[in-house]
């Protein structure tokens, strides 16, 4: 998508939040999302992700730097960004002991509706988000996928221009998430410009029409899931031997030609940005040497790699083991 | 959507019955706010009713229709300090758990987000001071001051908590921290007991008079005393209406102060 500064519905320059202590969670942030655009903002625990989040919904006020939502300035007209956006935070911040209709009808009080009209919009969202029937049960007996429903409900309540989510399926069930995924892109096409921060990249590559990676409080990689993986991943030859009692001597054979490590099914992985045209070398290499290949397959760089690439470090979702 | 009349009184309102209700809603149903406000005041009482009954026989201490009706006051008293420190607890909760920053980007003014917790607090009290009357009413006390001085004696009640409120929620505010909030908790024993809640204040001790002539509470708990009663002597409703309004006042400023200073330096 293509951006310019009129259309853009966040403009961040040279963003920079240092806390006390002397952290520089956000070392010179440069971002633009175009109105109606889906950007996805990936990056390892720590990266700074959330502080972004917080500045640009006014929770938290920049060191330096500037930042404007929705054409609002999140510093001096924090008032107009808050009257343009809706905001899901990580952990989604719920009273246990209101039920959801109250807590709709409370950020309807909150976003200038009055009471028949934040009625009607709660029960509206409600349906929505498939929470009728809990409606008025205590959010304490919500699952973990319903309250981060009722998050995205009270986050629409204002019609925002903008929307926020931070992490909107962390710990969720794969149903749970396909289901937020499915309501995200309907915002989406009916105008609704989405900020999403995650950890997962499946969801970045499944919603983003563009996406930031930061780590250590810097953007290093921007641009279209396709784009990036075409950009800074590198495809993967996976190797399988008929004698696997040869792998080690195969591994240092195929050094000279890529990254080696271990493969599929026992196998040996060989990343190159040769690509396709490592394949040749590769089974010539080992015909050479006399090892028999059972199987020789190509797989295309994802976002993981982009990811490993540009931050050195596997996503936390990895690490997280969470359900895919 | 009339984000932009939020702006405007009108919308202010709504955010302040809004979350007055929200507070409200919550002390009823979270025993861990509900039993210190509407409990405890009445065990302590019934523990000063039943045990230091005979201190009424003490030269010096004043005539009144029963010793309930005298020391009613500072259980109405306790119940302000307690509905108080309960509202910056669950303020402190809000701002530990993460709800106080839906409140945060909401567009609405930063006052609004206080006054309604104190409007809370105020009502709260209310029917607090209320159900706390009806029950000495049950058990022998009687009020002279009629209707009037249990409507003036209920307005100093809220008033009180309204202060003891702000200065909780400007602790809560300033701090975040809810263990901070809870670790205050023996402090109400100390602003009570260096006020005359149970006894005159000729009777306490002479350290503990000094003590009292600074602290709000003690003008509270007299003016309540001479309202219910009918009772100049007790003490005058006019000071303890300026000592309320003052407390109520300077502490609603301060939390305001608060939160403003929170989220220019967040």
């Amino acid at each position: 998508m293509q951006n310019t500064r009129s259309d853009s519905a966040i403009v961040v320059e040279a963003l920079v939040r240092t806390y006390p202590g002397g952290l520089r969670a956000v070392d010179g942030v440069d971002l633009q999302v175009a109105t109606g655009e889906i950007y996805g903002f990936l990056g390892p625990n720590g990266a700074g992700k959330t502080t972004t989040v917080r500045i640009l919904t006014t929770l938290l006020r920049p060191t330096s730097g500037r930042a404007l939502v929705a054409g609002h300035d999140v510093v001096t007209d924090a008032a107009g960004v808050r009257r343009s956006i809706g905001v899901a935070l990580q952990e989604a911040a719920l009273d246990p002991l209101m039920t959801g209709r109250e807590l709709l009808a409370l950020q309807g009080a909150l976003h200038g509706l009055r009471r028949g009209e934040a009625q009607a919009r709660g029960s509206e969202l409600l349906g929505r988000v498939d929470l009728e029937e809990a409606a008025d049960r205590r959010l304490g007996t919500y699952s973990g996928g319903m309250r981060r429903r009722l998050d995205l409900a009270l986050a629409l309540v204002p019609r925002p221009r903008v929307l926020f989510l931070d992490e909107p399926t962390t710990g969720l069930d794969p149903a749970s998430r396909a289901a937020l995924w499915r309501e995200v892109r309907r915002l989406n096409d009916d105008g609704t410009t989405v900020f999403l921060t995650t950890q997962y990249l499946e969801e970045a590559e499944m919603l983003a029409d563009r996406v930031g990676i930061i780590a250590r409080g810097k953007i290093v990689a921007e641009g279209t899931p396709t784009d990036l993986k075409e950009r800074l991943g590198e495809p993967t030859i996976h190797v399988d031997l008929l004698d696997d009692s040869r792998l080690d001597e195969a591994r240092e054979l195929l050094r000279a030609i890529g990254e080696v490590g271990p493969g599929r099914s026992g196998g040996l992985a060989v990343r190159t940005s040769a690509g396709a045209r490592a394949i040749a070398p590769v089974v010539r290499a080992l015909d050479d040497a006399g090892i028999e290949v059972d199987t020789v397959e190509i797989e295309e760089p994802t976002l993981d790699d982009v990811f490993l690439a540009v931050t050195g470090q596997p996503t936390s979702a990895e690490s997280d083991a969470v359900p895919a | 959507m009339s984000a932009a009349a939020q702006t405007g009184i009108a919308g202010q309102a709504r955010v302040v019955v809004a979350l007055a209700t929200r507070a409200l809603v919550i002390q009823t149903r979270k025993a861990q706010l509900l039993i210190p406000t509407f409990l405890l005041p009445l065990v302590l009482f019934a523990v000063v009713a039943n045990g230091a009954s005979a201190g009424r026989h003490l030269p010096g201490f004043p005539t009144t229709s029963s010793f309930v009706g005298f020391i009613i006051a500072g259980t109405l008293v306790q119940g302000t300090l307690l509905a108080g420190m309960t509202a910056g607890i669950a303020l402190a909760g809000d701002i530990e758990g993460g709800f106080f920053d839906r409140l945060l980007t909401a567009p609405v003014r930063r006052v609004s987000l206080v006054l309604g917790r104190l409007a809370g607090t105020a009502v709260l009290t209310i029917v607090q001071a209320a159900f706390f009357l009806a029950v000495a009413f049950v058990f022998g006390a009687r009020f002279e001051g009629g209707v009037g001085g249990v409507l003036f004696t209920i307005l100093l009640a809220s008033l009180t908590a309204v202060g003891t409120g702000g200065l909780a929620a400007a602790i809560a505010l300033r701090t975040g921290s809810l263990s901070l909030l809870q670790s205050l908790f023996p402090l109400v024993f100390v602003m009570l007991f260096t006020a005359p809640a149970f006894f005159p204040r000729s009777l306490l001790h002479p350290v503990l008079r000094s003590i009292a002539e600074y602290n709000p509470l003690a003008y509270v708990v007299e003016g309540m005393r001479g309202a219910l009663h009918a009772d100049a002597s007790l003490g005058s409703p006019l000071n303890g209406a300026l000592a309320a309004l003052g407390l109520a006042a300077g502490a609603t400023a301060l939390a305001v102060l608060a939160i403003y200073r929170r989220t220019a330096t967040l």
